[in-house]
């Protein structure tokens, strides 16, 4: 009787189990398609959190339930517009609300799609747990710190130690003991060359060092000054990919790179007002500077708009000329060519030298693209003038004082 | 004994210091951009094209256009930025540009720079932006959902293209000051490409 009745509990706690497991293998398969379905249809105009965040329509969260029935949802998704047109009274009250924005109509999606979506909506997004696993290595980086700080101190200790120990037993056995600095000096008197080594050792570093420092003048190699807002290049560029030429529009057709104004920053920052590292802080700079409240995802009428003052890196001299959209547009060089890997940079720095010999240089080495349909003639006798070689800048002027001083 | 090893010594610091160069690899950043010989050669007074100025207000040598001008070559946009004149556009508008191989080409260029981060390099919508909000942008071969448009993606027509670049759409910002007139319109001719594509 006993058995049978242990018996039956164990059945009882098995199938338990089997159907908590199945359960919950159901129910995240359920979150897992409502993601991803949410993330290809709903995610560009819906925020996943309180309703507050307004995207292009208000964002979701599970208050969504409470305020509209299960039906009324399945109607509204499928074809907002027929609702809006059949009189619904909620649903024409949302159409104004949101200026009258039709949401798009989703009729291919099967009640069991909108219930995964619905399910997403509920539960909500993961929460983030970036900001902890930073914490967690920073605590570890700090952790092998000290004990390499322990270890070194033992070993500083030990020597310290030896070192009494022998002084000790040299007193015991009544051994002289001889000043270092002492001997030094005689050893140095019976090597005289040791000194003549030194001394040319000495002018020669101090001549290599006058001539580093000296190298140094009007070269701002390496130069990374502290910028306005922490902008990363190897977030946007780099991470995200965004081509150089999308913020940077006129390096193709002007003098100049330049550097964007803050409307094209507000393309993307209209909607993303939170940053991987520096949360909100940094992108609020922007906001400052134009006056746009990100709660409203309004611009304040007559605002005192202020320029962001980024700080300049790349300074030539007044006295040469140069040109981006020679070098971009007509020679179709890479950014990263003269600018290096700036994708890679979360801090803009000079990466080239800059100077004369590193233009001239580029310009001596570069071959000319001789394809070019308009300046066939011109080509052909630069070709033959030159019986077949290559044809590098340098061959057709670019070398010439005048091109980039006057 | 003790002369061998200070001769090798003395060579090797020699050689090791001769190796060094000011420009190697190993970067030393600074936030000094460093001296300049006689820099009154090199910095005129005149005021350099973003340099800070006091002559105005805001400080700022950048200027926008003075009001009621329009610069040489811009072509006005006679359409608001309302969901009315975004379908009027795409009635109406007709891309003026000759669709030759040449053009579809440079709208390509024109396409990778400014669209592809979020449309996609062949315009399915995956582009390589990272954030959420931006992973559910809609392919250009999409023929199931009717838009806001009254069309499908596959059925936007060039005018409804060209008034989403000048105002922006949705969560898409207007990009009017970055791509000018006929850049747009060759944008879109690489785009009715992309839209004819795997079907």
């Amino acid at each position: 009787m006993n058995s049978l009745l242990s018996s039956f509990v164990k059945n009882v706690i098995v199938v338990f189990l089997f159907t908590t497991c199945l359960s919950t293998f159901l129910y995240s398969q359920d979150i897992a398609l409502g993601e991803s379905l949410y993330k290809a249809n709903c995610a560009s105009c819906h925020y996943l959190g309180p309703e507050e965040k307004k995207l292009i329509g208000p964002g979701l969260n599970d208050e969504i339930f409470e305020e509209h029935t299960i039906e009324w949802l399945y109607k509204w998704i499928r074809n907002s517009a027929e609702l809006i047109e059949s009189g619904d009274k909620v649903a024409n009250e949302l159409y104004e609300e949101y200026n009258k924005a039709v949401m798009t109509a989703f009729p291919h999606f099967s009640n069991q799609d909108i219930d995964n979506i619905l399910e997403y909506i509920r539960v909500g997004p993961p929460e983030v747990t970036a900001s902890n696993e930073q914490v967690t290595t920073s605590i570890e980086g700090s952790e092998s710190n000290t004990s390499l700080y322990i270890i070194l101190s033992i070993l500083l200790f030990n020597i310290i130690l030896l070192v009494h120990v022998k002084n000790t037993l040299k007193n015991a056995a009544s051994v002289e003991r001889t000043n270092f600095f002492a001997s030094v000096f005689y050893w140095l008197k019976a090597n005289p060359s040791v000194i003549v080594f030194a001394s040319i050792l000495i002018v020669f570093s101090g001549m290599k060092g006058c001539w580093n420092t000296l190298s140094t003048i009007g070269v701002a190699q390496n130069y990374q000054p502290e910028q306005p807002i922490a902008f990363s290049h190897k977030i946007h560029s780099g991470d995200n990919g965004i081509d150089c030429n999308y913020c940077h529009h006129t390096a193709r057709s002007s003098k100049h790179a330049g550097i964007p104004s803050v409307n094209v920053c507000m393309n993307c920052h209209t909607y993303i007002n939170e940053g991987a590292i520096t949360g909100k802080e940094e992108i609020n700079k922007i906001y400052e500077a134009v006056g746009f409240d990100p709660n409203t995802r309004t611009y304040i009428p007559n605002y005192d708009q202020k320029p962001v003052e980024w700080v300049r890196i790349h300074n030539l001299p007044d006295l040469a000329y140069f040109n981006h959209s020679q070098h971009v547009n007509v020679a179709g060089l890479e950014c990263q060519t003269c600018h290096g890997p700036v994708e890679e940079m979360e801090e803009v720095y000079q990466y080239s030298k800059l100077t004369m010999g590193w233009c001239v240089n580029c310009h001596r080495e570069t071959e000319i693209d001789t394809d070019n349909p308009y300046y066939h003639d011109l080509h052909k006798e630069w070709i033959d003038k030159y019986h077949g070689e290559e044809v590098t800048v340098d061959m057709i002027g670019g070398r010439e004082c005048a091109k980039c001083h006057y | 004994m003790l002369n061998k090893l200070t001769y090798i010594l003395v060579l090797v610091i020699i050689v090791t210091m001769g190796c060094g160069d000011s420009s190697s690899d190993g970067r030393e950043l600074t936030r000094h951009p460093g001296y300049e010989y006689m820099p009154n050669m090199y910095r005129s007074p005149s005021y350099e094209t973003y340099s800070a100025n006091p002559l105005f207000n805001d400080n700022s040598t950048a200027r926008l256009p003075v009001k009621g001008t329009i610069p040489r070559g811009y072509v006005p946009f006679e359409y608001e930025n309302t969901l009315d004149d975004y379908i009027k556009s795409g009635e109406e508008l007709i891309n003026p540009l000759e669709n030759n191989l040449k053009n579809i080409e440079e709208g390509e260029a024109l396409y990778v720079m400014f669209c592809a981060h979020c449309h996609g390099k062949n315009g399915d919508g995956n582009g390589s932006i990272q954030h959420p909000l931006y992973g559910a942008v809609p392919s250009y071969t999409d023929d199931l959902l009717v838009r806001r448009s009254g069309t499908t993606m596959k059925g936007l027509s060039d005018g409804h293209m060209y008034h989403a670049i000048t105002y922006g759409f949705n969560a898409m910002g207007p990009h009017a000051s970055q791509i000018n007139s006929d850049e747009r319109w060759k944008i879109i001719m690489y785009v009715n490409e992309l839209q004819k594509e795997n079907n």
